[in-house]
């Protein structure tokens, strides 16, 4: 039986600042949610044990850092992406608008194996927020047109249909890796120095 | 557009080159509210890695033209530190230039080409493929830079590949260096008296001190190599490729670097060294990452005018467009600073060469990234080669990024062009002309020379308060050097601060936030899921382990 290796999928989250990047990911993974805006401290990726189907699988998910602000996200940002969610907040029309071009952004900088059929999965934040500008079906006929990409709205705040997008983000990270991982499977792993450094019993000791 | 940046930082870093970067993270670390500017669209400056088509468009970094807003500043940028000697040549035809258009985007360009002739328009196809570094660094694994990079928690940015194998020109032909004890007594190039010696060489050299070697304080490490009675094989490897130095380097030196070199095997791979997955580019992004991710604003493609200074001649702020951006300190790039901040500095140049070739140097079953250290021919300077493959990340498969970098003496043209014409063949034909080795030789499809500054020397600082000058590359094959300079610049403006502490983990991190109660009951419910999934992967484990 081949070995099942422990599956790490890494996911990046895009879109104009203050649309609710930072908070979707809280709320998802912390459970929490802060009024106060603020490039958040700290906060790297957030990592997370998620289910789909039988197989459990850690999700990585990355945040800007603020780096979206003056367009200045580096191209090793976007470095073995398998799933790409763009956020964009229902109240504010521009936000909206700027999809395509963050979208644009993706597939130039990560240059996916198979650009047409790359996972992204779209998120109209801030539903709890009043009024709103972009309609649920002017949101769902952009995804359509860009080879359907799957549509969430939700509310970081109330946390309404956080859960589920992530879910779908998920399982289409995991179908973008299977689809790819036969590619590249015979290739040996690159060296993280994060981890307890593997030991050549033979060339352990230099003399 | 987005608005306009805030008008007060404590800190201004300018340019995104390695030394700027570290620096960057550094005082974000410690909670400065830092301002990192770059004039370039792409991070890194002299350090940056490029795709195929965007490499031949770089110019290094021209003084701005002096715009009529800023007479008042001293403008950014000299010509001492910029790219120069550009020179670019495809050794194969044009080719079909529809016939890729039509299935770059439906299907994998990289299928359809392999197997067929390649041109330039089927390189350029693949050229988001290629990540071609302006100036290639190894880090030794057990060297100053992996350790910063561990200790500050920063290397979970950054993947890597270990050198397979170092390769050194004895007797007109590659030979691979035995340079692990397991490599040693593998090897079919030395006998096994040869063996004994160099064993017994390199455990003198780890285990000497100072002293050991004092007879030898005036002499070169050639000497101290000949007095050992070795062979010349040995010598060879030994100063070459082991120490790589030449017939100049000092015993001192040759001891030192044969200890650098040993004490960094056995970590990693076969050989001492790692290369950053992606390109050397990367290194600076993981830096400025960080310090994003502590708070640092960051702001490419500005238009950078210059530095302000006030009525007292202190330093004050720079002009970016028409917004003047106040700091209490500001970090200038070597290629960024004003001319008048580095007039007194005179740069060394690199003679650069970046090749692509259809195959290995020396061709084996599995593809290596390797290490040429070509010892000093003719007269000229020793060139280091490093040849990489698609594993690195940084061409296609199927073909070879080969790097080389010497010591300017003349251009980069002619300074290499002995060890391209010993090494390449340039055109397809010339295959069957002679027998022998040549045909074995890789093609050249493409090549690219300039000629990069690079500053070994550290003293940059003239007398300007709050105002610091980083250094530019060096030709040092690691980063020792760079981050040497970018913590004393640190800990000159900021004394009792930390450098680098270990940034904590996502998961460490606390945030505060309201909880709802409906959100604790979910919380709740997916706790229990997860322990029992936790309990359920448990078994499974244990019941692999009990299997093997």
């Amino acid at each position: 039986m081949a070995t099942r290796k422990k599956v790490l999928l890494k996911v990046i989250i895009l879109g104009e600042s203050g649309v609710g990047k930072t908070s979707l990911m809280n709320q998802y993974v912390n459970r929490k949610f802060s009024n106060q805006y603020k490039a958040t401290i700290g906060a790297d990726f957030l990592t997370k044990e998620v289910q789909v189907d039988d197989r459990i699988v850690t999700m990585q998910i990355w945040d800007t850092a603020g780096q979206e602000r003056f367009q200045s996200l580096g191209v090793a940002f976007y470095r073995g992406a398998d799933c790409c969610v763009l956020v964009f907040d229902v109240t504010a029309p521009n936000t909206f608008k700027s999809l395509d071009s963050w979208r644009d952004e993706f597939l130039v900088q990560a240059a996916p194996q198979d650009p047409e059929n790359f996972p992204f999965v779209v998120l109209g934040n801030k539903v709890d927020l009043e009024p709103r500008a972009i309609s649920t079906k002017r949101a769902q006929q952009w995804c359509q047109s860009k080879n359907n990409i799957p549509y969430f709205e939700t509310s970081a705040k109330e946390a309404l249909n956080v859960e589920q997008a992530f879910q779908s983000i998920a399982r289409n990270a995991l179908s973008q890796q299977n689809h790819t991982v036969d590619l590249y499977s015979e290739l040996p792993e690159p060296i993280s120095l994060t981890k307890t450094a593997p030991r050549n019993n033979g060339d352990s000791c230099a003399c | 557009m987005e608005g306009e940046l805030p008008s007060e930082f404590d800190l201004i870093v300018i340019g995104t080159g390695l030394t700027e970067s570290i620096i960057a993270a550094a005082a974000s670390r410690i909670g400065k509210n830092v301002l990192h500017a770059d004039s370039n669209s792409y991070y890194g400056g002299l350090w940056a890695s490029f795709t195929l088509d965007s490499i031949s468009k770089i110019s290094g970094s021209t003084p701005q033209s002096e715009s009529d807003a800023t007479k008042e500043c001293l403008t950014f940028g000299n010509n001492n530190f910029s790219i120069t000697n550009i020179k670019e040549e495809w050794h194969v035809s044009e080719g079909n230039i529809e016939k890729l258009n039509e299935c770059t985007i439906e299907d994998d360009p990289q299928q359809i080409i392999e197997n067929e002739n390649w041109t330039k328009n089927k390189l350029l196809a693949l050229s988001r493929k290629f990540n071609i570094d302006l100036l290639p660094k190894l880090h030794f694994a057990r060297g100053e830079f992996v350790e910063l990079l561990i200790s500050s928690n920063i290397a979970r940015y950054s993947e890597f590949r270990s050198v397979s194998r170092v390769l050194t020109w004895l007797n007109n032909k590659l030979e691979v260096v035995p340079c692990s004890r397991s490599d040693v007594f593998s090897s079919n190039n030395v006998t096994v008296v040869e063996k004994r010696m160099l064993m017994k060489l390199l455990n003198v050299c780890l285990d000497s001190t100072d002293q050991d070697f004092a007879e030898y304080e005036n002499k070169t490490f050639h000497a101290f190599l000949k007095d050992q009675k070795l062979t010349a094989n040995l010598i060879h490897y030994i100063l070459y490729a082991i120490a790589m130095g030449t017939e100049k380097t000092s015993c001192r030196d040759g001891v030192e670097r044969i200890k650098r070199f040993l004490n960094s095997l056995g970590r990693y791979g076969k050989t001492p060294f790692l290369y950053s997955m992606y390109g050397s580019g990367e290194i600076p992004q993981a830096f400025c990452r960080l310090s994003a991710v502590f708070g640092a604003t960051y702001a490419l493609s500005q238009s950078l005018q210059g530095v302000v200074m006030d009525d007292k001649n202190n330093y004050k702020g720079i002009m970016c467009g028409n917004q003047q951006i106040n700091s209490s300190k500001i970090v200038i790039g070597l290629d960024k600073a004003p001319k008048a901040f580095v007039d007194h500095i005179k740069p060394l140049r690199l003679s650069r060469g970046i090749f692509i070739t259809d195959r290995s140097l020396l061709e084996s079953e599995k593809e290596h990234l390797s290490l040429l250290l070509f010892p000093p021919m003719n007269d000229k300077n020793p060139v280091t080669i490093l040849e990489m493959g698609s594993l690195t990340g940084t061409c296609p498969k199927g073909l070879y990024l080969v790097h080389m970098m010497t010591d300017q003496s003349n251009n980069p043209y002619d300074d290499l062009k002995y060890y391209v014409d010993t090494l390449f063949t340039k055109s397809a034909e010339n295959v069957n002309i002679e027998g022998g080795d040549v045909e074995n030789r890789p093609q050249l499809l493409w090549s690219f020379y300039f000629s990069v500054p690079v500053s070994n020397d550290f003293n940059f600082q003239k007398d300007l308060p709050n105002i610091f000058v980083c250094s530019g590359p060096d030709s040092d094959l690691d980063y020792d050097p760079s981050i040497k300079i970018a913590k004393g610049i640190f800990e000159k403006m900021y004394p009792d601060s930390e450098f680098l502490p270990r940034a904590p983990d996502p998961e460490e991190i606390v945030i505060e936030g309201d909880e709802s109660n409906e959100n604790e009951e979910i919380l709740q419910k997916d706790l229990d899921e997860k322990c029992k999934q936790q309990n359920k992967q448990n078994e499974i484990t244990e019941a692999e382990n009990n299997e093997a």
